[in-house]
Formats: C-alpha cells, sequence, structure tokens
C-alpha cells in the first residue's frame, strides 16, 4: 500500500536579485530584477504506508521544499503529489486529519502553556472528544516518559524536553503519516539516542509511516531502511540502507599500533590518513588491495593493535553529494 | 457543515482564552496597561474640550457626540486589538513562514493565524469606549447598538489589516504599508467625518473604510436610521469577504522560509 506518491514534482521560486551597494539598492527600487531558482526538479517517488524512510542532501537541495509540499505548506509548479491518496493542496485539511508534522526548527506549541494544555489544545484543533484526548494524552505521556514536566510551561523546559512535547503533540490525533523535518537538530547525543529509540517504537507499535529528513547521519542509520538523497532539487539516490551500504562501503578504515615503523607509501589501494610513528591510519580500497593482504603488508608480528572499521556513512553521503556536484 | 463551525468556533475560543491567560500571567502588567490604557484615551479628550471652549459645534458635532465618537473609536480598536491582535502582525507572521504550523492544521489557517495573541491594553480601549456610552447617556437600546457597532466596526479594522497583511505574499517588504494603513484608520476615526470633503471624504468610505467602522454607526447611534444599519451591516460581510479572498489568493504564492522560529 502506498502512503506517499509524488510524480514529476517540480517548485521554482522567484527571488529579487540587487546590485551591491547603496546605489544597487536605489537601482532596485526602479528597476526591480529577480532570478528563478529551482528548488525542486522534477522529482518522483513512492513511499510504502509502515516504512521509514530518510530524505536527505545538504542544505539547499530541496529537502524542506518538498516536504512542504507533501503536507500543503508550499503549492507546487508542477507534477503530483498524494499523500494517503489525498492531494495536500485541494483537500488540505482532509489531509491534515491524517498526517503529523514536526519541524525541528519551528515551534507548534504555545511556550506559556504547559505540555498538557497545549496537547488539549491540539485535541481540540483535531475535533477529538475530551475524553479521548485524555486517554490519548495519559498513553503518549508514558511512551514519551513526560510525567516530569507535564505541568511545567513549555518555554522552561529543555530542548529535548520540548522536542518530546512537539512530537507527541503532532501525535495527538494518530496520524498515519508523520513528517519530520530534522527532529533531532541541536540535541545533545543522550537525548538524540531517546528520541530516535521514540521514533522506531512508534513506527513499530503504531505503524505510522515515517518520512524523516535530517542532517544527522546517526538518526538514518538507525532509524531507516531506505534512503532518498536528494541534491540540487533532483533525486540523486533512492535505495535501501543495505544496498547504499554494500555498494559504498567498499572502503575500509585501518588503525594500526605497530612495534616498528613500517612504510605503505606507493602501495596501490592504500591511503595514509595519518602517520605518527608507530601509530598508522589507512584507507583501504578493496577493490585494489583485500584486508588480509594489507595485514601481511604490515607484518602480523609487529602489529600491537589493530582497529579495522568501515567508512562512517557521513563520508559515503558526501562522496555522493560530490560526484553529483562533478 | 455545523460542526465544521462549531469545532472551529472551540478552537478560536481556546486560542482566545489561552492569550488572555498569557496576557494574564503577570496581573501587574495586565492590570497596569488597562489602567493607562484609558487614562491614555481620556488625556486625548482635554484637546477638545478647550476646541468646544472656542466653538460649540466641531463637523457638526457637539462635544457630548465627540465623547461618544471617541468612545466607538476605542471600543472599535480595542475589540479588534484585545481578540484579533495577530491580524496586525500578519506581514511578520507570513514573511517569518509562521503560517507554516497553521495550514498543517485542520481548521481555518486565515482565523487560527490572527487569533494567537491578545493586546491586554486593548481591554482599556473597550473599557473606556463603554465608559462613554455612560457618559453620553446610558439606555438598553444604545449599549445594544452600541455593542453592535463595536464589533462591526472591530472586524472592518480587522479586514482592513488582513488585506494590508496579505500584501506580504504578493510583495517584499511591505510591514510599513501595513503599519502606515492601520494607523491611518485609527488616527481618522477620532475625527468627526464633518471636516472632511470631496476627494477625502470619499477615500474614507472606500479605500480606508474608517466611515463603515466608525462614521455611519455613530450617526445611526445619535440618530437610528435602518437603512444606515443594514448598510453598514452588509458593508462589514463585504470587508470581511473581501479580505478571507485576498488572504486565499495570496497563500498560494506562500513561499513560508526555513528561519526558526517559536510560537511564543
Amino acid at each position: 500500500m502506498t502512503a506517499i506518491k509524488v510524480e514529476n514534482l517540480s517548485k521554482t521560486f522567484k527571488v529579487k536579485v540587487k546590485d551591491k551597494g547603496l546605489k544597487g539598492s536605489i537601482k532596485s527600487i526602479f528597476k526591480p530584477k529577480y532570478k528563478e531558482i529551482k528548488a525542486v526538479k522534477d522529482i518522483s517517488f513512492e513511499v510504502e504506508k509502515g516504512e521509514i524512510i530518510a530524505f536527505i542532501g545538504p542544505n539547499g537541495a530541496g529537502k524542506s521544499t518538498t516536504i512542504k509540499m507533501l503536507t500543503g505548506i508550499l503549492f507546487a509548479d508542477e507534477g503530483n503529489v498524494e499523500v494517503l491518496g489525498i492531494s495536500p493542496n485541494k483537500e488540505r485539511k482532509k489531509l491534515a486529519y491524517e498526517i503529523g508534522t514536526v519541524f525541528g526548527q519551528k515551534e507548534q506549541l504555545w511556550m506559556h502553556l504547559t505540555p498538557y494544555d497545549n496537547f488539549k489544545f491540539f485535541g481540540a484543533i483535531y475535533d477529538i472528544p475530551n475524553s479521548v484526548a485524555e486517554k490519548r494524552i495519559e498513553n503518549l505521556k508514558m511512551l514519551f516518559e513526560l510525567e516530569e514536566f507535564m505541568d511545567t510551561p513549555v518555554r522552561n523546559l529543555s530542548l529535548g524536553q520540548r522536542i518530546r512535547c512537539e512530537i507527541v503533540a503532532s501525535l495527538i490525533h494518530e496520524p498515519k503519516v508523520l513528517f519530520l523535518d530534522e527532529p533531532t537538530i541541536g540535541l545533545d547525543p543522550v537525548v538524540k539516542e531517546n528520541i530516535r529509540a521514540l521514533i522506531k517504537r512508534m513506527n513499530k507499535e503504531l505503524k505510522t509511516t515515517i518520512f524523516l529528513t535530517s542532517h544527522d547521519v546517526g538518526d538514518i542509520e538507525k532509524l531507516c531502511k531506505r534512503v532518498i538523497i536528494i541534491n540540487h532539487g533532483r533525486i540523486v539516490l533512492d535505495d535501501s540502507m543495505e544496498h547504499l551500504k554494500y555498494n559504498y562501503l567498499n572502503k575500509k578504515i585501518i588503525e594500526v599500533k605497530m612495534k616498528e615503523k613500517v612504510n605503505l607509501e606507493d602501495e596501490p589501494g592504500i591511503t595514509i590518513l595519518k602517520d605518527k610513528g608507530y601509530n598508522l591510519k589507512i584507507e583501504v580500497d578493496t577493490k585494489d588491495k583485500n584486508v588480509a593482504d594489507v595485514i601481511k603488508l604490515l607484518d602480523p608480528d609487529k602489529i600491537i593493535d589493530i582497529n579495522i572499521s568501515n567508512i562512517p556513512l557521513e563520508n559515503i553521503i558526501s562522496d555522493i553529494y560530490k560526484n553529483e556536484e562533478k | 457543515m455545523l460542526m465544521a463551525v462549531k469545532n472551529q468556533a472551540r478552537c478560536t475560543f481556546l486560542a482566545i482564552k489561552y492569550g488572555i491567560v498569557k496576557e494574564m500571567l503577570n496581573r501587574v502588567s495586565f492590570i497596569t496597561n488597562i489602567t493607562f490604557m484609558i487614562l491614555n484615551n481620556a488625556s486625548m479628550l482635554i484637546q477638545w474640550i478647550v476646541l468646544y471652549s472656542l466653538k460649540d459645534n466641531i463637523g457638526g458635532y457637539t462635544f457630548k457626540e465627540i465623547m461618544l465618537l471617541w468612545g466607538l473609536a476605542a471600543s472599535t480598536y480595542g475589540f479588534s486589538h484585545a481578540f484579533f491582535y495577530s491580524s496586525f502582525k500578519l506581514s511578520d507572521t507570513i514573511n517569518k513562514g509562521k503560517l507554516d504550523a497553521f495550514i498543517v492544521q485542520p481548521k481555518n489557517v486565515l482565523l487560527n493565524a490572527i487569533t494567537t495573541h491578545v493586546s491586554s491594553s486593548a481591554f482599556g480601549d473597550l473599557i473606556f469606549g463603554y465608559l462613554m456610552v455612560f457618559i453620553y447617556g446610558f439606555s438598553f437600546k444604545l449599549f445594544f447598538l452600541f455593542t453592535f457597532f463595536t464589533i462591526t466596526g472591530g472586524l472592518i479594522i480587522v479586514a482592513f489589516a488582513i488585506i494590508l497583511g496579505s500584501l506580504a505574499f504578493f510583495m517584499d517588504s511591505s510591514e510599513l504599508i501595513a503599519d502606515n494603513g492601520n494607523n491611518l484608520i485609527v488616527h481618522f476615526a477620532t475625527y468627526p467625518d464633518g471636516i472632511f470633503k470631496g476627494f477625502v471624504k470619499l477615500i474614507l468610505f472606500t479605500i480606508v473604510p474608517v466611515g463603515i467602522a466608525n462614521y455611519i454607526p455613530l450617526q445611526v447611534l445619535i440618530n437610528f436610521d435602518i437603512v444606515k444599519f443594514l448598510i453598514v451591516l452588509s458593508l462589514t460581510i463585504f470587508f470581511i469577504s473581501l479580505a478571507c479572498l485576498i488572504f486565499k489568493l495570496g497563500l498560494k504564492k506562500y513561499s513560508s522560509t526555513n528561519l526558526m522560529s517559536a510560537r511564543i
């Protein structure tokens, strides 16, 4: 079953430009100049019900513009969008009952109200009878561990507590699809981990489809089974997390502590990342040289300690961005 | 349909209630704001006392009628700012991408966007307006009509603010135009229409609808006229519909932003 269907979606923004300085400002009053920025160019994809998908890309790639078209905030110039079979622009209100949104950079909660009052307000927004809203608040309070600060005004909460409340507010009407736009922005690692666990639990227990944009590789790696990478408004990769790792993890990082100095310069398939005498950090391209050969080259008898790891996903994604730019 | 209206009314009522709760968090500031606004309005009448000591009739109105005019100007301003304060900040809401939160909710975007803030000092204006009714000469008929025109006039001011605020959808830096326009309607409301002639008067009954919000209602309050009463009612509906239409057209051009923002 398809939850989100996007066909040939495009969006262009008209932006005012002006020449430098005061002269440019005066000129722009009488003869304004505009340029067109194509934020999203002819993208198509589908998301299945119950899926957790990562929609990632560098700043200005078109992620937020796409998510805003999917939620009905922006009107598309061209193409077709359907979320749960509903057109976001034609049936905005109908869709709003079915989806939830969390924008990490924009808060929807009333700062002077307590989380409880906020949730009650959101209950009214979604026409939920009081008794039902109370039950849902109680369940979500347990799931997201909000007991401690349910009666504290939102403005006095920590960022992590606030984000948890934002997510709860967007879940009060039990949405079938949840759009999370950088939900862990600005959070410390422990809170990030908690939020991720909660998102995973929510997907498992409530079968919520989750459409996630994030710059945090941890979010993507730990939550998503599928990744769509967008750059310059185009989709550059739409693949499963497994394939992404398999296809791009042909490089290994070896950190080794040696008894003696060793020279690996000019060896094909090996790039020296750090050389501090007895401590060495190298990158091995397994297409040219396998790890066993490298260990042989190092001489196992002279190795005191060794650590072999995959290339961080962060580097893989940035390589994909760079290759696309070339 | 009826259920949808009921649910929307419930949300709007809650938003205004929470707005008032926020203003009342600081009790001293809340009461001080209201008291000073009443005193501020009262001080404005001093200039009229001086003028009426020189002349019995200005622009066709006696001093008592001018007090009623000030009362109506204050109460319409108070009604609009007390309950729909955010309509005067609509340009900012649009420019900073703050409409996003309202668009993703299954309710009327405009109504939700203009009821998020309450101005405590505006309650002072409302109280001042009713004080003027008592000074002018209380009667139930006057009280009812005054309340009716406070609502219609307040809604016209709000509709005017929405039209000006919606310019932000179509042009850059429209905040100043909106601010000036909103100030214009307030300032003109405190003068009797009899002192304006020709083109200026035409403007005040069309582009800047202070004539419909304040001047005609004042005439009805002084001498009841059913035709004028119905004209005010019809034009109020017209201005509200126009504001909704312009906002709806603008919403299609809304471009949002990624600025960090909080609902404070």
